[in-house]
């Protein structure tokens, strides 16, 4: 019984003390956690429409459809979707913002797990650049028969982006 | 010079990648960039100097019958600690690394230099042995990044090295090419390796 | 019960994202037990129960008492994620060898060093941690830690068995041993590549 007093002793000290140090560290890094994590969803918000000074969320009952973007004298910049599909190998999450006539003024794909090389391409600006400007109801991939140009062997991840800002935009437009 | 030796081994004549065949797991997924290989190096290296400098220090308080367990709480600790100070100060890197951070704890170089050397020598001499086993861990990882990303992208570290017309090997950054690289890296050693012993006979 | 879920789990723990050729989990017992056919077999057997019971225990305590929503403490502990993890791994393995040396102790022999070593198996830790990721429920995770573990057994087995032919080949000098291995497990990566992209 004796031998086993030491070992236990020590073990539950260090526990304690563990404990405790990592409960500091926390209550010091947790505020600034969150902090990064809305500071990265305004940034994608303010990516794609630029103008806008604060946002607006329009929910229905529990979950937020969309934001309204206003500048600073409160005037109607443009309204910000999030949408997501299953591209090739993982779900592929944009965002992007819309002209108060309607047109897409920019997106941003703020999380996907492609091929890198391949369809992880589609974070970068060569292809989402195509997308502004262009009328979301009637965007399809140019081997669909529309004129969003397929990244290089990723015609899979570049049909997910396509599709999931049409669909999202045919699915709500009627709430704008 | 003796103590410097103990800094100066875990860099190549006992490299825990390439030598001791330890920590392959973090380094083989890690090492799709040099960004990414610098930024696990470094936190590796963290844990491993501080867990080797805390178990030197308790080494005679410790017993025997619970070493493991003790090593595993004091590593996985440190491991916490960078897991949430990465997040919040550097959290795009964090991102990157994703589980490979609390994977540290894991890594068997650690837990290995914990039993093998930080529990039997003093401070000092633990605190350089972890040092240099940490840079060689983060050189490993470095080289075969820079190979596959090099190969694979055509550029280093954002800066493009190949000329545009180089279609880029994108295998090399799958893994696959992390399986071929480190093998035919690991080939390349011993045939030095075998070209010094055949000298000195 | 949502069977196709589980299904499209298990078929992407073993084919789509195996955890040794295509997460990069588990790769020193991969290299290190795989000479021969009946210890890679042992190996893996051990590691598919260690690898389920592990994600069985790290679920209940994350649920139970480190995530806020649903503990019983109600506050926010899932920063000791890491430790309560791998110390339940490694008391879970001790348990395992106790009983491993008591009903099989020729393959107790066999495994030696690499039994306690399953502790530090990065797949172990790898699936509990994925697991949370990926907020699978009670059963999902059970699921995913068992699939894993065979996807892991799979690819030791076959490395295993290509092992044992290479002794009889030809190797380059320089290659022989870990070189080659590495080289064959490039390989197993380029043909498990073609399961990427698989959907249903």
């Amino acid at each position: 019984m004796k031998e086993f007093i030491r070992p236990t002793l020590v073990l539950l000290i260090i526990c304690v003390i563990a404990g405790a140090v990592l409960s500091l560290i926390y209550k010091q890094t947790a505020p600034l956690i969150a902090e990064n994590k809305l500071k990265a969803v305004e940034a994608a918000r303010r990516h794609v429409l630029p103008d806008a000074e604060f946002f607006k969320p329009i929910s229905d009952s529990s979950t937020v459809l969309f934001y309204e973007g206003y500048s600073a004298d409160s005037a109607l910049v443009g309204y910000v979707f999030s949408c997501e599909q299953y591209g090739y190998s993982s779900d592929v999450k944009t965002i992007f913002g819309l002209t108060p006539e309607l047109m897409i003024s920019a997106i941003t794909v703020v999380s996907q797990s492609e091929t890198p090389g391949l369809g992880a391409n589609c974070t970068k600006p060569d292809f989402t650049a195509q997308f502004a400007s262009k009328n979301p109801a009637d965007i399809y991939v140019d081997k669909d028969g529309g004129d969003i140009q397929t990244l290089t062997g990723a015609t899979i991840t570049t049909r997910a982006v396509t599709n999931a800002i049409r669909e999202t935009f045919q699915k709500l437009r009627d709430r704008l | 010079m003796k103590a410097f030796q103990e800094f100066t081994k875990g860099i190549i004549k006992e490299n825990p990648v390439f030598v001791m065949a330890l920590g392959l797991c973090p380094t083989l997924a890690v090492s799709t960039s040099v960004q990414n290989a610098i930024g696990m190096g470094a936190a590796a290296t963290f844990v491993l100097v501080c867990s080797n400098i805390l178990i030197s220090l308790l080494k005679n308080v410790i017993p025997s019958k619970v070493r493991i367990p003790c090593f595993i709480l004091v590593i996985a600790s440190f491991v916490t600690i960078v897991d949430m100070t990465m997040e919040a100060y550097v959290p795009a890197l964090h991102k990157s690394l994703g589980i490979f951070i609390p994977l540290i704890v894991v890594n068997c170089i650690i837990l290995g230099r914990a039993e093998a050397f930080a529990s039997k020598n003093g401070v000092f001499k633990s605190m350089l042995d972890g040092l240099g086993m940490g840079l060689g861990f983060m050189l490993a990882i470095m080289v075969i990044a820079s190979i596959r990303e090099i190969l694979g992208t055509g550029a280093l570290l954002n800066i493009h090295l190949l000329p545009a017309s180089y279609k880029p090997m994108i295998v090399a950054i799958l893994p696959p090419g992390a399986f071929i690289t480190i093998g035919l890296l690991m080939g390349l050693l011993n045939i030095v390796q075998n070209k010094k012993k055949s000298k000195a006979n | 019960m949502d069977f196709s879920t589980l299904f499209i789990i298990i078929i992407g723990s073993i084919f789509i994202n195996n955890f040794v050729i295509s997460r990069f989990l588990g790769l020193c017992p991969y290299i290190g037990v795989s000479k021969k056919m009946d210890s890679a077999l042992g190996m893996g057997m051990a590691v598919i129960f260690v690898m389920t019971m592990a994600s069985t225990i790290t679920w209940l305590i994350y649920t139970f008492f480190l995530n806020d929503a649903t503990s019983i403490f109600g506050i926010d502990l899932t920063f000791l994620r890491t430790i309560t993890f791998i110390l339940s791994i490694a008391v879970l393995v001790q348990f395992v060898e106790m009983v491993i040396k008591k009903t099989a102790p020729e393959l107790y022999k066999a495994l030696g060093i690499y039994l306690p070593l399953i502790t530090t198996n990065c797949a172990v830790l790898g699936v509990s941690l994925l697991n949370i990721n990926e907020n699978y429920n009670f059963i999902e995770s059970i699921v995913n830690g068992a699939a894993a573990g065979v996807g892991f057994t799979l690819v030791l087995v076959l490395m295993a068995g290509i092992r044992e032919r290479l002794e009889y080949s030809k190797v380059p000098k320089s290659m022989k041993g870990m070189p080659i291995s590495f080289i064959v497990a490039g390989c197993m990566a380029l043909a498990f590549l073609g399961f990427s992209g698989m959907k249903f």
